[in-house]
């Protein structure tokens, strides 16, 4: 795209946005209701951690929620105006307005029938209201989709002059909006470095307007591209998630006049169909936000999402909860819900000793900032690319006061994580994500990695308050690892997880009152540090 | 590399005792940041910091204002607090060693990032 082309593309970008506020403003009374209007939110979250994603949407929503059997998906309501909000949770992946959710769906006999009934459903679910909050979305992404778009077809060079761009971007930015929530909620998708495969960017045809007037008057003045997504889980169905899409994506169409364009739409609509449970639904990411805080990424970076989940699972088990050698196993979500209503404490040092490209210290220095990380790894590769990511995220944050450079509470170096150049008793928590022995490592190598990896985690964790939360494909080498480590680790909690189609599982560990002896004190003498 | 990092670094060379802490260090390339201040967390920081060995790296990087150490009601004292913030947070060794006191062993410090590996062989990737 020429410089011209870009600019003109600005341009109308602005204009567009100032005929969009133009109309609102026209319609008086519909403006001022959609500003009350309640919305039900859907939001996907890695599996295992929903009970952390709704504790999150509590504390900074201040709404409670609704835990799918879907797994993987929570429900909350939320007034219009807290989406901005939403677009801050750390703990989810995408988000969806919900259109109508059917708790007992009941399907018909033949497959005939069942499609038949998905087309006729179309024309009679409540769109208008979903629709505003997509537009009033989509309002918040508009600036971000030509920058993208430049990013991506300029190629991976780009990236790695990350500073140089965002620069360029901040003074584009300005322009548009002076309002930081408004930035921040573009942060997200200023994500140039995204690996895996993104739907796409919101048509940017706005430039070529139709002006097409619709009979719907709450729907863009011009054709909307749209598709169906559906995704289907169940034994007893007896048609297909494209079926299903196709028939009712045809309804939709013929409901609203809107194009199909599979690679290119505006509006996503989603058919989630889990057993008799049916959630109609408009997408309100386009990718993922689980990648936001990586620009430099490595072989096996972890999910920001997942990070997020580890750090606070560390924090829900604090000190604050009384020391006890029962070997009881809690049910999970009973024990996440009791220590939660403990009104945890912050703790001090938070170290992830094979931090890779540093997914979870940067997600701790930026959702506990009151906390100091250190990012670790034995690979120069890694460490660079960690101090890259946390370079990048300073850039975002940064504040340009002449010549005064900001920094986070975190710090990088490069170490061998059998042998930590820490004081013993100086850290407060681990988290890590340990090599699967898959694409990194391998499962012989883990026989002897993991043993000798808790030994030394154990020494630099503080005795009783000291924890761990410790993420790993390899459970029956973890697990032989931990069992010869009664002494100074107690297993209280583990989350399932599926990463990448691997299960796993992240083992929360705590620290005994036992302090570390060294293997070659004899006499029991302690090293003092 | 800040300041609270190096308060936490100790030497893993094998055999070295309790006298592998802490590293001396020595900077050729310091850079001032600033950094959000969290009276509360700076506050809880002062009971974990080895004062030692933090005004040995303070007095190398010819830094002034430096606490001796914790002064009575240091809690609510702000200048204290910012003091102490300033020293922990807001410099950072760019490039430098650290020496182990014992074996005399050096890591350098790089781009702000101390490499504490032991072996000079390829790692694993």
């Amino acid at each position: 795209m020429s410089d011209v082309q870009e600019a003109t593309k600005q341009l109308l970008d602005v204009n567009l946005h100032e005929n969009w506020r133009a109309i609102q403003v026209t319609e008086s009374g519909p403006r001022s209701e959609s500003e009350h209007l309640q919305v039900t939110i859907g939001a996907t979250v890695p599996t295992g951690f929903e009970q952390t994603a709704a504790d999150e949407v509590r504390e900074k929503l201040g709404s409670s929620c609704k835990i799918s059997k879907d797994r993987g998906k929570i429900y909350f309501d939320i007034s219009v105006e807290s989406l901005a909000q939403v677009h801050c949770l750390r703990s989810v992946d995408n988000l969806f307005v919900v259109v109508k959710e059917f708790k007992d769906y009941q399907f018909k006999e033949t497959k005939e029938e069942v499609l038949k009934d998905f087309e006729e459903l179309a024309g009679k679910l409540p769109w208008s209201d979903p629709l505003k909050v997509w537009k009033i979305n989509t309002s918040f992404k508009k600036k971000k989709t030509k920058r993208k778009k430049i990013n991506q077809n300029s190629g991976r060079e780009k990236i790695d002059n990350g500073q140089g761009d965002k620069t360029d971007e901040k003074e584009d930015k300005k322009g548009f909006t002076n309002n930081t929530l408004d930035s921040h909620i573009l942060d997200y998708y200023e994500n140039p470095a995204i690996k895996e495969e993104i739907s796409t960017l919101v048509g940017d045809d706005l430039a070529s307007s139709k002006d097409e007037k619709d009979e719907k008057e709450e729907t863009h003045p011009k054709v909307l591209k749209f598709r169906v997504t559906c995704n289907r889980a169940g034994e007893k169905h007896c048609f297909s998630s494209n079926e299903a899409a196709r028939d009712f994506g045809g309804a939709v169409q013929d409901y609203f006049k809107w194009k199909a364009d599979m690679t290119n739409f505006d509006v996503e609509v989603l058919l989630n169909i889990h057993d008799n449970e049916i959630v109609v639904g408009i997408a309100l990411t386009e990718e993922s936000l689980h990648r936001r805080n990586i620009t430099h990424f490595g072989p096996t970076t972890l999910r920001s999402t997942l990070a997020y989940g580890m750090l606070s699972l560390c924090f829900l088990f604090h000190s604050t909860h009384p020391w006890s050698y029962s070997s009881a196993q809690l049910e999970p979500i009973h024990t996440m819900t009791a220590l939660w209503l403990c009104a945890p404490q912050p703790t001090d040092i938070i170290v992830d000793p094979m931090c890779g490209t540093g997914a979870i210290p940067i997600e701790g220095a930026t959702e506990w900032s009151n906390c100091y990380h250190i990012a670790g790894d034995n690979n120069p590769l890694a460490v660079n690319r960690a101090a890259n990511n946390i370079s990048s995220l300073l850039t975002k944050s940064q504040i340009k006061e002449g010549k005064v450079s900001w920094s986070l509470p975190i710090d990088a170096v490069q170490w061998d994580i059998c042998n930590l150049p820490l004081r013993t008793g100086s850290v407060d928590i681990i988290v890590t994500d340990m090599p699967f022995g898959k694409r990194m490592g391998s499962k012989k190598r883990n026989w002897n990695l993991y043993p000798a990896c808790l030994r030394e985690i154990s020494r630099v964790c503080k005795p009783g308050t000291g924890r761990a939360a410790l993420l790993t494909q390899d459970k029956k080498c973890f697990t032989k690892a931990l069992s010869g480590m009664g002494h100074v680790w107690r297993k209280v909690h583990t989350v399932w997880v599926n990463i990448g189609g691997l299960h796993a599982a992240v083992y929360l560990l705590k620290r005994t009152p036992q302090a570390f002896v060294h293997p070659s004190e004899q006499d029991g003498e302690r090293t003092p540090w | 590399m800040k300041l609270l990092t190096h308060n936490l670094l100790s030497s893993h060379v094998r055999g070295v005792g309790p006298r592998s802490f802490p590293l001396r260090l020595q900077a050729t390339e310091v850079r001032i940041n600033r950094v959000e201040f969290n009276p509360d967390f700076t506050a809880r920081m002062i009971p974990k910091v080895e004062w030692a060995a933090l005004l040995e790296a303070a007095d190398t990087l010819h830094l002034v204002e430096v606490p001796k150490g914790p002064i009575e009601g240091y809690e609510h004292d702000e200048k204290f607090l910012t003091q102490m913030h300033h020293v922990l947070l807001e410099v950072d060794v760019l490039e430098g060693t650290l020496q182990c006191p014992e074996s005399g062993r050096l890591f350098p410090i790089s781009r702000g990032i101390p490499n504490m590996l032991l072996s000079d062989e390829a790692t694993e990737t």
